[in-house]
């Protein structure tokens, strides 16, 4: 946070429409964000009044029963000894048995508490308290605050001196609050759950925190206005400032607390003076403004210019696709109509090819005239080859014809 | 780059007053939409060019591949007429697809397919013709079958199932920008560049090559004789080389 730090009015408690004066906002008001934190350690610091519960450890187990084993034609469980009543040879131990133990007893050595880091504890704190002055986040939680003036809302330290509830209740309202007490007033109901049998009936909406300095009276003023929590600025609960793991917890400051805030958390480059060791929480960005950063001239300059995709679409076939094959092919359409037209009568281009058929065919007939004549044509080649074995025949007749005479004679 | 830059509108509403990081978004903006205009002038310009040269190279191409069709015609003629036989050319260019599935394959076959980039039933790719790369198909002759393409071959495979590999990614061939970026360096910069240089397997093969995705085709309509056999087997089959004939089967696969 590199802004100035806002103003925050301090409101005369009796006449809450003057302001008795002003205060810078304590920087522990300006931390970050963190509800995931705030969650976990308020999920582990609930954890840690819990009163442990479970079953006797002898419960189940209080017979001496033992199995009958096998052949005596019932099942092997563990059965109670003795005789003369129903629960001999009953079945006992299993948590399948009637009055057995349970499966997996509870027990009292379960790790009902959580440990927390103290850095961590106070981290969740000053986010709490960084959310309860902020209007979206509070509304947000259920809070009535439309009548109030400004969040975070600072009293003068007056309202500390308060004893009777009746003039505490008439502050609350003249401050605001008139909506969210009524709000709590409604919604006082019937807890579902057994816990209403349990002394825990009735369930309400939390109302305002007032946090104070000095105790003349505030907390038995307010204690028995339904909702409203008092607390000491030095001892800050995170299970109240964040009820339920939820921060935005309406909050009332009275002018002494409000100051002290600075006193006990001061500031990111001087450290908590009241906790020993201890900075407020840093964010993790210093500028979040993320659109900002992006369209910042010192991004954009480095940055190469946004491209378009390349999308080749459906692949055509360009053997089907006069268009493409021209794309492809620069030059193939007025080749293809040239070709076309050659066999077209009365085209140039036919005259051209019949020319040069024509003049195919008398080369043709000029060198057969010239080579094959005489014994050189197709049929008299064809026929030589038959010759000399026609001539072999011939001989191999004339020779049988002469040996058969010889043997006639 | 500056063609791909990516301008944002910003909308401000008549007599409304614009915020002070709204009014440096739209100074920036204007001035990306400057340069954004000229580089696509440039780019344009650039294209019609590129456009230009290619065409003239693909006329030259083709005349390329009738002369040297002519020739092989010429020089048969000649042959015939003097009594010699003519000894074909033999083949510079394969294209070879995978016929076999992927399981129950052997250690030694089954890296050299990943090898030659058949990693697929029906894969193809294209390849020169070397002692090295005739050794590695000896290794896995059961499993592919090959023979040579002819330029119709190579052209509908590249302009049908043509994807090149872009940044490993494997990008349909729509554009010759596409090409351009990734061959500009070896004088590739459109389709028919990558026809030739197949075709005639020039010596940027390897890159053209590369940069083909391998050739993923269907099966082929009219199906296989028997891919347990071997092509030139008596019975019918359809594994090994098939030299000319692989076009006919193209031909049902692509």
């Amino acid at each position: 946070m590199a802004t100035a730090r806002p103003v925050v009015s301090i409101y005369n408690f009796e006449n809450p429409s003057e302001k008795t004066g002003t205060m810078p906002m304590p920087v522990v008001l300006q931390s970050p964000l963190r509800p995931d934190l705030v969650r976990e350690v308020h999920r582990d610091m609930a954890k840690n009044k819990r009163q442990a519960y479970a079953v006797k450890p002898k419960a189940g187990y209080d017979t001496a029963a033992e199995s009958w084993c096998t052949g005596r034609a019932v099942a092997r469980i563990p059965r109670a000894p003795g005789g003369g009543t129903h629960r001999a040879g009953q079945a006992a131990f299993g948590n399948q048995a009637r009055g057995g133990g349970m499966f997996n007893p509870t027990t009292i050595w379960r790790r009902w508490h959580r440990r927390v880091n103290v850095t961590k504890k106070r981290h969740a704190v000053a986010c709490a308290l960084a959310a309860s002055a902020l209007p979206p986040l509070v509304m947000a939680r259920g809070h009535k605050i439309n009548q109030v003036a400004e969040l975070p809302l600072v009293v003068s330290d007056g309202i500390q001196s308060l004893t009777k509830t009746k003039q505490a209740k008439e502050a609350l309202k003249k401050l605001g609050c008139g909506e969210e007490l009524q709000k709590v007033i409604d919604s006082k109901s019937i807890r579902a759950g057994q816990g209403k049998a349990r002394n825990r009936r009735y369930v309400k909406r939390l109302g305002p925190l007032v946090i104070y300095n000095e105790d003349n009276g505030i907390t038995r003023a307010m204690r028995n206005i339904p909702g409203v929590e008092c607390a000491h600025v030095d001892r800050l609960n995170l299970l109240r400032l964040a009820p339920g793991g939820s921060f935005g917890r309406f909050v009332i400051f009275t002018e002494g607390a409000f100051k002290k805030l600075s006193d006990i958390y001061g500031t990111l480059k001087s450290g908590a003076p009241k906790k020993k060791g201890y900075t407020l929480p840093r964010a993790a960005m210093a500028n979040a403004d993320l659109a900002r950063i992006i369209n910042s001239t010192e991004v954009q300059s480095v940055l190469r210019p946004k491209m378009e995709r390349y999308t080749h679409g459906i692949k055509r076939n360009a053997l089907k696709s006069k268009e493409l094959m021209e794309e492809l092919n620069p030059g193939s359409t007025e080749r293809r109509a040239v070709q076309l037209k050659s066999s077209q009568k009365g085209t140039p281009e036919y005259d051209e090819v019949q020319k040069k058929k024509k003049a195919r065919i008398e080369e043709s007939k000029k060198y057969n005239k010239e080579h094959k004549k005489g014994d050189e044509t197709f049929y008299k080649t064809l026929m030589k080859a038959f010759e000399a074995k026609a001539a072999a025949d011939a001989a191999k007749k004339a020779a049988e014809k002469a040996d058969d005479e010889e043997d006639e004679e | 780059m500056a063609e791909r830059y990516a301008i944002s509108k910003v909308n401000v509403p008549e007599g409304a007053a614009v915020p002070e990081l709204v009014k440096m978004k739209m100074e920036k903006e204007e001035k990306l939409a400057e340069e954004k205009k000229q580089a696509l002038a440039a780019k344009q310009k650039a294209r019609e060019e590129e456009r230009a040269k290619l065409k003239e190279r693909t006329v030259a191409y083709e005349k390329e591949y009738a002369d040297t069709a002519a020739e092989l015609v010429k020089l048969r003629r000649e042959a015939k007429l003097n009594g010699n036989f003519f000894v074909e050319p033999e083949a510079k260019l394969i294209f070879v697809v995978r016929i076999a599935g992927i399981m129950k394959m052997s250690p030694k076959p089954r890296k050299v397919l990943q090898l030659l980039r058949l990693k697929q039933l029906h894969n193809g790719v294209f390849l020169k013709v070397n002692k090295p790369t005739l050794n590695m198909l000896k290794l896995v002759q059961p499993y592919v079958t090959y023979g040579y393409p002819s330029l119709k071959t190579v052209r509908e495979l590249i302009y049908k199932r043509g994807f090149g590999k872009v940044s490993k990614q494997r990008i349909p061939l729509s554009s010759n920008d596409i090409i351009s970026d990734a061959l500009g360096k070896h004088g590739i910069h459109g389709m028919e560049d990558i026809i030739h240089e197949i075709y005639t397997v020039g010596p940027n093969f390897k890159q053209v090559s590369n940069f083909l995705w391998p050739f993923k085709l269907s099966s082929p309509k009219g199906g296989f004789v028997n891919k347990r056999h071997g092509y030139c087997e008596a019975r019918g089959g359809d594994w090994g080389n098939r030299e000319e004939l692989i076009n006919e089967l193209l031909g049902r696969m692509n």
